[in-house]
């Protein structure tokens, strides 16, 4: 009997803990937090323009500079030669650049690209969720996630070539460091 | 240590903590007093009132304490009235707290923010209290209730002198016979039939009688008990995905619209509102000159998704359909859309026009052009259509180069590679406006210049252009949880009608030689329990007033 109770104890003790922890552990963690610099930058998985799939994951260790834009937003249309020529100078250091198109079609995506004479890859965020994911209310915005996968910079922008060299070169010099 | 002795002069040995003797009913403490004794849970030892407790006994005990229990329901009714003082996070759509409640509500409303108090009922304090509260309630009442009914399924008829003499209502008295006499026994009998007519429970052994009625009133505290935690779990599912849901959606005619965390899609194929002619509407309201809505209406068309529901082209089932009205959600499997609200947004969704042939006046086709996600490709009779561009809404930047200006279809234009009859080996060039009124703001026919005196894609009539005239916004609502809120509800009400409407009575009665004493416990209604005893005896020929039975007390 002595036993007995003490096993009904641990199990209602056990179940309270368990269901409690549970609870309010999704309570805290379900909070879609906006990613923040210093936090992990959210993964995603998305199709190319070149119809490969690109994952955030596959660039670890590397630097990445997401870019979000839209083809109707002007400041994105802007900067989109300087990011391709700092692309173009950063690419065999170690260093990613990552275009999303919110929620456009291929087609609108493609043209503006070929228009502009883009080569780094185009993903399409067709259904806005990695948008959301991240948190991005204005285009374009830049994050820059360091080799280790964290945030360093979100820049919500325009950005000149200036700009990105340096926040590029300080980016991937800390993650260099910390290595 | 002290060995505490529990042992109990009839020979019955009782747990640690026990107040009256488990068998005999002897009080075990204050045994020199006569005031009316503690009777509650019978003297029973609760179950974790043990001589030396372990760490899991003392954890027990912590949640076991009603005192406890006051001090979380306390904090938790603090807690959810300082959460009503400024409005919640929650309710609102677009902002950001951390600026938004010093703004809006001064510094108070920072430090508001700052504790953390604008979103108090997320906050894992807030359910940990919910959570303790549920923990205290199941384990004081198993603590309690297993010893009770223990002690109330194995009574013993014939009780301790001093436990019979200390209830709060009771009699002694000097009876014309000896308890060894027969007409003792009849006088205990006929008292019992008197009682069983009162719809009690009579047991006799020899002298001593023990009548009980409605026993059951004492469970009701412990099934709303029960109701209150499958309440509180119910509102803990919640938290599953896809258990609550209470958002606002715009649903655009014509385009369904996937409903976040199911595998639903909704879609409004009409939007229909309707106004108060000037005729219908009183005097007052004419004068205003005021339109009146008289009808908000959305057709609604709910789909399953059966394959492919991350894609741009999902497969869809219809499962249900059925007018909107205010006050008339869609009520589909406990998903419920309510008309909110609506505004004109006059788009053009798709659109079916025919390749023409200008030389020969042939037309071909119609192909189908979707204005949010067009094809790649399209075929009209001996045309092939390849899209190179598309412009949702078109325009130019200063540098004269075509642009998007928005994400909405209010200016739609195509550009195509075509190839067919009369036309270049690698195709020509052909730029598309559906709408009449760009066609001629960016001149369509100087742009595709030669090309525009052979080839021309149009429409037959405007039945072939989807326009979508209104967005219906829709409050969308899902609690899975609700059946599980009212069963626990009415569970809880049962236990309240049982503890209130019911009082459990007992009735003990010994003689001792010639000295009758007679005792009786209620939870409440005294004057109820007297008088049951008072016609009782009067009745077998001792006439009593019902006051006379009362010995006083503390309280009720």
């Amino acid at each position: 009997m002595g036993r007995n109770r003490k096993w009904i104890q641990i199990c209602i003790l056990l179940a309270v803990v368990i269901l409690g922890g549970w609870t309010i552990a999704s309570s805290v963690l379900d909070k879609t937090e906006i990613p923040k610099v210093g936090s992990k930058a959210p993964e995603f998985t998305l199709t190319g323009l070149d119809g490969k799939t690109h994952q955030l994951s596959d660039y670890k260790g590397k630097t990445v500079v997401v870019n979000f834009w839209a083809t109707y937003c002007p400041p994105c249309r802007e900067e989109m030669p300087d990011i391709q020529k700092q692309a173009a100078k950063w690419a065999d250091k170690d260093v990613v650049v990552l275009g999303v198109n919110v929620a456009e079609s291929k087609v609108t995506a493609k043209n503006f690209v070929d228009q502009l004479g883009v080569t780094f890859p185009i993903l399409l965020d067709s259904k806005d969720k990695i948008r959301r994911e991240y948190g991005v209310l204005n285009y374009p915005t830049t994050v820059f996630v360091k080799p280790d996968g964290k945030i360093a910079v979100i820049k919500e922008g325009l950005m000149d070539e200036a700009y990105l060299d340096r926040t590029i070169a300080s980016v991937a010099a800390a993650g260099n460091g910390n290595k | 240590m002290i060995f505490e002795n529990t042992k109990c002069e009839c020979g019955h040995q009782n747990p640690v903590g026990t107040v009256l003797c488990e068998s005999c009913g002897k009080p075990l403490e204050n045994t020199e007093s006569s005031e009316p004794l503690e009777m509650r849970y019978d003297g029973a030892a609760r179950r974790s009132q043990k001589a030396n407790p372990s760490l899991l006994d003392k954890v027990w005990n912590f949640f076991s304490s009603v005192k406890i229990a006051v001090y979380l329901i306390f904090f938790t009714l603090l807690a959810s009235s300082l959460g009503t003082i400024f409005p919640q996070e929650s309710t609102f759509l677009n902002m950001d707290p951390s600026t938004f409640y010093k703004a809006e509500y001064g510094t108070l409303g920072e430090i508001y923010y700052k504790l953390g108090l604008s979103h108090t009922y997320e906050s894992w304090w807030f359910i940990l209290l919910l959570f303790m509260i549920g923990t205290s309630l199941v384990i004081c009442s198993l603590d309690r209730v297993l010893p009770l009914y223990k002690a109330l399924s194995k009574q013993q008829i014939r009780k301790h002198l001093s436990f019979i003499n200390r209830q709060r209502a009771g009699l002694i008295q000097t009876m014309p016979f000896s308890e060894e006499d027969g007409e003792a026994q009849e006088w205990v009998n006929k008292l019992g039939k008197q009682l069983r007519k009162q719809r009690f429970r009579v047991h006799t052994e020899g002298a001593a009688l023990l009548a009980e009625k409605n026993r059951f009133s004492r469970w009701g505290p412990y099934i709303l008990h029960i109701g209150l935690i499958i309440f509180l779990l119910a509102v803990v599912m919640r938290s599953i995905p896809g258990w609550h849901m209470d958002k606002h959606m715009g649903f655009l005619e014509g385009v369904p619209v996937k409903i976040p965390d199911t595998s639903y899609y909704l879609k409004n194929e009409q939007f229909t509102v309707d106004y108060y002619k000037p005729e219908e509407m009183s005097e007052e309201f004419r004068e205003k000159n005021r339109s009146v809505a008289k009808l908000y209406e959305t057709q609604a068309v709910l789909y399953r998704c059966t394959d492919r529901c991350d894609d741009d082209d999902p497969v869809l089932e219809e499962v249900h359909r059925q007018k909107i009205e205010v006050n008339k959600p869609l009520d589909y499997k406990g998903l419920l859309a309510y008309q909110f609200d609506f505004q004109e947004t006059p788009t053009i969704l798709s659109m079916d026009p025919k390749v023409r042939n200008l030389k020969t006046g042939e037309a071909f086709g119609p192909i189908h052009l979707n204005m949010n996600n067009p094809a790649q490709s399209y075929d009209a009779g001996p045309y092939h259509l390849e899209l190179k561009g598309y412009f949702k809404d078109f325009g130019m930047d200063d540098k004269g180069q075509p642009i998007t200006q928005s994400n909405s279809p209010n200016a739609p234009a195509f550009i195509f590679q075509v190839t067919g009859p009369d036309l270049p080996a690698q195709g020509s060039v052909f730029m598309y406006f559906p709408r009449q009124i760009d066609q001629q703001n960016f001149r369509q026919d100087a742009i595709n210049g030669e090309l525009a005196k052979t080839l021309a894609i149009s429409v037959d009539s405007m039945d072939d252009v989807q326009i979508a005239a209104y967005t219906s916004y829709l409050n969308i609502r899902m609690d899975r949880a609700m059946p599980f809120i009212w069963v626990g509800s009415a569970i809880g009400m049962i236990g309240l009608v049982m503890t209130f409407y019911w009082q459990h009575r007992r009735i003990w009665l010994r003689l001792d030689g010639r000295e009758l004493s007679l005792g009786a416990h209620t939870n409440k209604n005294w004057y109820g329990l007297r008088r049951e005893i008072a016609t009782s005896l009067t009745k077998i020929g001792m006439p009593i007033e019902q006051k006379a039975l009362d010995k006083g007390g503390t309280n009720g």
